[in-house]
């Protein structure tokens, strides 16, 4: 039986902005169907991860794998296409355009406009409060709504994996737990995710796996569950002993 | 007098025409945040072709018109392509001047193909007028305006219903947004050029039937205009663009109406000026809106500066200062005397442009107060010379620094428009105020250069005191940026904003800048002014103040030693080579290219 690969996998990747190294030698995976959250501090190279993911900063060496093919040297668009969706940091809504222009600019990769329309409708179906705002300017959304925009319009190209980085920063108690529950939604439908956070102890409830990367480098790997109890991820990332 | 009625239809008319190249230049503006310098040159593409089109191969106006738009959208493409592109992670300021150096190649090209005599543009149409109460409207000023409305509504049509025009919308918003959605954004920006040019190549073909006569050199005044009125509107705002070229049109043709015809461009730049000061992001932009990116990033390529060795620098002067003692040619000796009036020009904008980061588009009219000056105050007043070059040094210093002084407050593209803005006014105030300037007619028979009251007619003797010169206000700027000063305004430069929470005060020190540069440069204009004994509101002129930009470039931004390089080899070796001068400005066209391109810290290095 021949293995499936997995849907993304990053091989040794070092990156240089100018003279300073982002990465060092960084491998990581994501299988199908799984929920991967990358975790580390400030400057750790996470964001750059998510860059060189979908091709807007190309590392020096190293190899990164979309269904077991190199993705090296595509244009954005041509990963896109591959079935890679994101939801980038801070959201980055067209803020003057309306909600549903959004939610179709998701699918500009797409020509079948029938299956669109009924894309859009199944995504309205699955973020109803997306739906009630559906005629308004982008940019007067609050933070949360903005997000599940941001999430409905990944879902719109209907990828395969789904990149987000840090999808609960700036959002309320309230609107975390929200979007965290549809993150699980959106993967039960069979869309991997790969995550960015900050917000560990959350993050870690819903993913299947995690990585620390630290300057860098890759420093643990590990099942989430293992992660949420390992003491060094307590200490570093989620607030020590008081989170116990 | 003719009707209120006739003056509303022309400006609405020539308003139209305006539109045409604002909604390109905000289109452009709206993907690339770049201001497009070449757009006017486009137009003077478009109205050639449409010249051939009518008067060589005969093709009825709607062939015209299609010929035009294909061959204006195809090089926009090629703008976008060969300029635009290769310069994606450079500094914002890198594009802006690559169009500076396209338009000179596109202008001048034309000029070379067509030479510079104005031609006509025969009209293809009956010349029929309606008449309507006291005025009339003609079939061109219908047909002016149903293109561009019909024009306007397609676009409208495009942005707002069509897969690529929401792409267009949606990278104007966040690049890098509409390219995660998978949005091909180098086809966005193809697809923008494209429109763009293909609206202002129309534009020059319709204005050249409106006036009836095209030349090579009327895509300067273009841009500036569809400039004007995209500021007006707002910079990157499509609807803002159109309304802000009819008010920019009307406000013109009343203008005319009322002053006179002189007066046309004043109008525009003053209506410039005061909007860039009190409402920089445009009479519509509305409440909510974020201001434009701050464009901050001036032209300095990091880099280390060559230093050369003092014995060899000392070396060279000497060597300058022997020279015409060493070979007997007056025609060198004359040319580098120019060069050495254009190293001043250029220490002046290498201080405001490299040290504080102003990057000056209008430094042309320093030399222009500092010459207007000394030639009025010798010629009619009849102070001694040498008296009069100072007075001309210290007028421009104050004058230049106090009309700059309200552009302290812009950043990046903002203070080079503004810059360029302020040295139109200032060419346009010359022009217009005939009783002290002399008008149209300049100013002539300015007494000669003297020396302790010893009138100058030697070459060579001219050439040793535009020497003395140059190095005595050379030296003086070096000790100027090895002080506290000059590091102070390297801060400025390098990060207005953590400069300012230093407690520096950017006016003072913007100020600073502009008035020692303002000293530099009025002393170069004083000078030439005497040299050359006729001066007219030509005299100094854009092409200069681009010229100033590419010596100080050329050497290094902010490089003292460069800039006297920059202007030896820029001024000198086209005159040693003999290169006609229609040639010589597609040849600066060229190097100021080249340089953003592929040198960006000059020779000897930015300081």
């Amino acid at each position: 039986m021949t293995q499936t690969p997995p849907i993304l996998e990053l091989r040794d990747v070092d990156t240089f902005y100018g003279p300073v190294q982002a990465h060092f030698g960084l491998s990581l995976r994501v299988e199908r169907g799984e929920i991967v959250c990358l975790l580390g501090g400030n400057a750790s190279g996470k964001s750059t991860t998510m860059k060189i993911i979908l091709g807007l900063v190309k590392p020096t060496a190293g190899d990164v794998l979309i269904d077991g093919v190199s993705v090296l040297g595509l244009s954005t668009p041509r990963i896109v296409r591959l079935g890679v969706g994101t939801v980038p940091e801070a959201r980055r809504l067209f803020g003057a355009m309306s909600v549903r222009e959004n939610l179709l600019m998701g699918a500009f990769t797409r020509n079948d406009k029938a299956a669109v329309a009924a894309d859009l409708e199944r995504v309205l179906a699955l973020f109803p409060r997306v739906a009630e705002r559906i005629g308004q300017q982008a940019g007067t959304l609050s933070g949360g709504e903005q997000q599940m925009v941001a999430m409905a319009r990944a879902l719109m190209a209907r990828p395969r994996i789904i990149i987000m980085d840090e999808p609960t920063m700036g959002l309320s108690p309230l609107w975390v737990d929200r979007v965290l529950s549809l993150i699980r939604d959106i993967n039960g439908e069979g869309v991997s995710i790969f995550m960015v956070e900050q917000n560990a102890n959350l993050a870690l409830q819903i993913a299947d796996r995690g990585y620390v990367l630290q300057t860098g480098r890759v420093v643990i790997e590990a099942a989430a569950a293992d992660l949420l109890v390992d003491t060094r991820i307590r200490d570093a990332y989620l607030g020590g002993a008081e989170a116990a | 007098m003719t009707s209120w009625f006739d003056h509303t239809i022309n400006g609405l008319i020539i308003g139209n025409i305006y539109g045409l190249l604002a909604v390109g230049l905000a289109l452009i503006f709206g993907v690339s945040r770049l201001i497009n310098f070449a757009h006017g040159s486009v137009y003077v593409v478009g109205a050639y072709v449409g010249w051939v089109a009518v008067s060589v191969l005969h093709t009825p106006f709607p062939v015209t018109l299609a010929l035009v738009v294909i061959l204006a959208a195809l090089l926009g493409i090629a703008i976008e392509r060969f300029g635009i592109r290769p310069l994606a992670g450079a500094p914002r300021i890198a594009p802006l001047l690559a169009t500076i150096g396209l338009s000179f190649v596109l202008d001048q090209t034309v000029q070379i193909l067509f030479s510079p005599d104005p031609r006509s543009v025969p009209m293809q149409l009956p010349n029929w007028r309606l008449e309507i109460g006291g005025g009339s409207i003609g079939m061109l000023d219908l047909l002016i305006g149903g293109i561009g409305i019909t024009a306007a509504g397609a676009l409208f049509a495009f942005l707002k219903l069509t897969k690529w025009g929401w792409a267009v919308r949606a990278t104007a918003l966040d690049r890098d947004a509409a390219r995660v959605v998978g949005v091909d954004v180098d086809q966005v920006n193809r697809i923008v050029f494209a429109i763009a040019a293909a609206l202002g190549g129309v534009g020059g073909v319709l204005v050249g039937m409106y006036y009836n006569v095209i030349t090579p050199t009327m895509g300067f005044e273009a841009t500036l205009k569809g400039i004007v009125a995209e500021v007006v509107g707002g910079v990157g705002n499509v609807p803002g663009a159109i309304v802000g070229s009819l008010l920019l049109g009307i406000i013109e043709s009343y203008g005319v109406a009322l002053l006179g015809t002189s007066y046309r461009n004043l109008f525009a730049f003053l209506l410039l000026i005061a909007i860039l000061v009190l409402r920089p992001n445009g009479l519509f932009a509305s409440r909510h809106q974020l201001p434009p990116e701050p464009m901050t990033g001036t032209f300095i390529a990091p880099s280390k500066p060559i230093g050369l060795p003092v014995p060899l620098l000392a070396a060279l002067a000497a060597f300058a200062i022997a020279l015409p003692l060493l070979i007997d040619n007056g025609y060198l000796i004359q040319t580098l005397t120019n060069a050495w009036l254009y190293a001043l020009l250029g220490l002046s904008l290498t201080l405001v442009a490299g040290t504080s980061g102003q990057v000056s588009l209008g430094h042309a009219a320093l030399l222009a107060i500092g010459g207007y000056t000394s030639a009025l105050l010798a010629a009619d007043y009849g102070f001694p010379v040498w008296l009069t070059i100072i007075a001309g040094g210290l007028m421009a210093a104050g004058l230049g620094t106090l009309l700059v002084s309200p552009a302290f407050r812009l950043r990046g593209h903002y203070v080079s428009i503004a810059t360029l803005g302020i040295g139109e006014i200032v060419a346009l105030v010359i022009l217009n105020w005939e009783s002290v300037t002399h008008g149209p007619i300049g100013v002539a028979g300015i007494p000669p250069l003297e020396f302790f009251g010893r009138p100058l007619y030697d070459t060579n003797a001219i050439y040793w005191v535009a020497f003395a010169i140059m190095l005595a206000l050379a030296l003086l700027q070096v000790r100027l940026l090895s002080s506290h000063l000059g590091r102070t305004m390297r801060a400025v430069r390098d990060d207005d904003v953590a400069a300012r929470s230093f407690g520096i005060s950017l006016n003072r020190y913007k100020g600073l800048a502009f008035a020692f540069g303002g000293f530099v440069a009025g002393i170069s204009g004083a000078f030439t002014a005497h040299m050359y004994s006729f001066i007219n509101h030509e005299t100094f002129n854009t092409h200069i103040s681009v010229l100033a930009l590419t010596i100080a470039i050329l050497g290094g931004m902010g490089n003292v030693g460069g800039a006297i390089l920059g202007a030896v080899a820029l001024i000198g070796l086209p005159e040693v080579f003999r290169i006609a001068a229609e040639y010589r400005i597609l040849l600066y066209g060229i190097a100021l290219l080249l340089l953003v391109r592929f040198r960006p810290q000059g020779l000897l290095g930015t300081v």
